[in-house]
């Protein structure tokens, strides 16, 4: 589904992501793990045409352009950004109505709509309530619901769990497997590493803007020197 | 039957909310524009040449003014909005200053002697013009392309990543703010019926800044407040002499202590709406 080729992201002179390779399959969860700065963001804000790239990004056999999020976003492919992106000044129901954004389908808009609804319930009940009112959690879910209104094939998902409860990030990653199983594509990126690779198929370790290791998730989870290397003590015992 | 006096103080309200109002416009997505003076100016001075030297109906004068304005905003907003913030405000300034500066050399316009002939427009007219793009603006607020504004004010990539194309909609929100602050403009010369390049400087860019952050910069009424109180509050504090701009200011800085989001803000209006449906 995507296939991304040798892919170079700079801000400035400072080179964050050099000669990244990496490919997912269709109804696949794939993590992206590494420590803080080691380019996991860069990499899903160039796929979500976010930045500006050289290099190669293919989704469903066509050629993404940098700096084009809009068409991404009309292609299939959704971001939940690092901080959630929440419309601070709009409601819980104009934040939704916003992820309807480019869907011409009304009818099957409307009937998405009172799906994610009856998926995050509380989101429902705060409807009117400021978006910036709700607890992280339920920011979370609003984020990840506007993502799913637009109706993507391949969801990318930016530290889902950063600032979460234990309990809430339980929900996220259940809500990962559930989306997985009902067909979505998903890059999880994550600094709790070991979560995400509990639920991730295959799995991309980066360090300082490489690619240090990839392969089945459960293999890097097993791999003692790696783990307590790059995904904490105990990491191996999961 | 209103005085002389105070029908020219409401005629200065009505075109003080339509400066405001261009200012809202842009505010919506979350810019600010210190040049909006700049675009009054040429509003003030194409509606002049074609009402006076082409013999145009001043209606369709403010429609032409309004309609090249608006293209002027559309070329200025594209290297404009590539900037933000404080970068953006000084750009949009200097633009201003430009146009000024422009129609003080340009002879033919009457430069620095300015121009005048225009025939004197009623204070119905000027306000049917305020009143019919305050509604629009009242309209729009409860529209989808509002919502787009909003979200883009918020957080442009996460504007961006619902799949809003966040440059057309600042150059946009640009390009119509030109349009409203030329027919502003327009009315202006012809309320005044002579103009000059410093009518249009950077104070009044300020007065239309000062109106939609007194009035409440969340809603478009508020700048309907904010000019009245421009207005009207330095009239009313004349028996203070030569005092009643120190104590207007040191008002203004009090009212602003005590409510930094204006007087009207859109949470008020949540509030009304919510008692309505209790």
């Amino acid at each position: 589904m995507l296939e991304i080729r040798n892919l170079h992201v700079s801000y400035g002179a400072i080179s964050a992501v050099r000669g990244v390779d990496l490919d997912i399959a269709v109804g696949e969860i794939v993590a992206l793990v590494g420590a803080n700065g080691a380019g996991k963001t860069t990499v899903a804000r160039a796929i979500a045409g976010l930045l500006p790239y050289q290099g190669e990004i293919r989704y469903a056999g066509r050629l993404l352009k940098p700096n084009s999020a809009e068409r991404n976003l009309r292609l299939g492919v959704a971001l939940v950004p690092e901080g959630r992106g929440i419309l601070s000044s709009m409601t819980v129901g104009e934040n939704l109505l916003m992820g309807l954004y480019t869907r011409i389908d009304r009818d099957q808009a409307a009937a998405d709509l009172a799906d994610v609804q009856s998926r995050f319930p509380i989101l429902a009940e705060r409807r009117d309530t400021m978006a910036s009112l709700l607890s992280g959690g339920e920011q979370q879910m609003l984020a990840i619901a506007r993502a799913l209104l637009s109706k993507p094939k391949l969801l990318l998902l930016d530290e889902p769990s950063l600032g979460l409860a234990p309990k809430m990030t339980d929900f996220v990653f259940e809500m990962v497997l559930r989306l997985r199983d009902e067909g979505l594509t998903v890059l999880l990126v994550e600094q709790k590493a070991r979560q995400a690779l509990k639920i991730a198929g295959r799995a991309y370790l980066m360090e300082t803007g490489r690619v240090l290791t990839s392969g089945p998730a459960r293999e890097l989870l097993e791999d003692h020197v790696l783990a307590n290397a790059f995904l904490g003590a105990g990491a191996s015992k999961a | 039957m209103m005085s002389t006096y105070y029908a020219g103080l409401l005629a200065d309200v009505g075109i003080l909310l339509l400066g405001a109002l261009s200012v809202y416009i842009i505010l919506a997505t979350g810019q600010l524009s210190l040049g909006n003076a700049g675009f009054m100016g040429i509003g003030a001075y194409l509606t002049s040449y074609l009402t006076v030297t082409m013999g145009v109906p001043l209606t369709l004068a403010l429609v032409i003014a309004a309609a090249a304005s608006g293209a002027i905003g559309v070329i200025i907003g594209f290297p404009a909005l590539r900037l933000r913030g404080i970068y953006l405000a000084m750009a949009t300034l200097g633009f201003g200053e430009m146009v000024r500066s422009f129609f003080l050399n340009f002879d033919a316009m009457g430069g620095a002697g300015g121009f005048h002939g225009m025939r004197h427009v009623s204070l119905g007219y000027i306000w049917t013009w305020a009143a019919a793009i305050l509604l629009l603006v009242a309209i729009l607020e409860h529209s989808q392309i509002w919502l787009e504004l909003r979200a883009v004010r918020d957080d442009e990539t996460a504007a961006a990543l619902v799949g809003l194309d966040t440059t057309t909609i600042k150059v946009g929100a640009f390009g119509f703010a030109a349009a409203v602050a030329a027919i502003a403009g327009g009315l202006f010369a012809h309320h005044h019926v002579y103009i000059e390049p410093g009518n249009f400087s950077f104070e009044r860019s300020i007065d239309f800044v000062l109106a939609v952050i007194l009035g409440g910069s969340t809603v478009g009424a508020g700048a309907l407040v904010g000019a009245l109180l421009l207005v009207m509050l330095p009239e009313h504090l004349r028996f203070l002499a030569d005092w009643r701009f120190a104590v207007f200011g040191g008002l203004l800085i009090a009212m602003l202590l005590v409510r930094r989001q204006g007087i009207l803000d859109r949470s008020l209006f949540r509030f009304f709406e919510f008692r309505r449906s209790a």
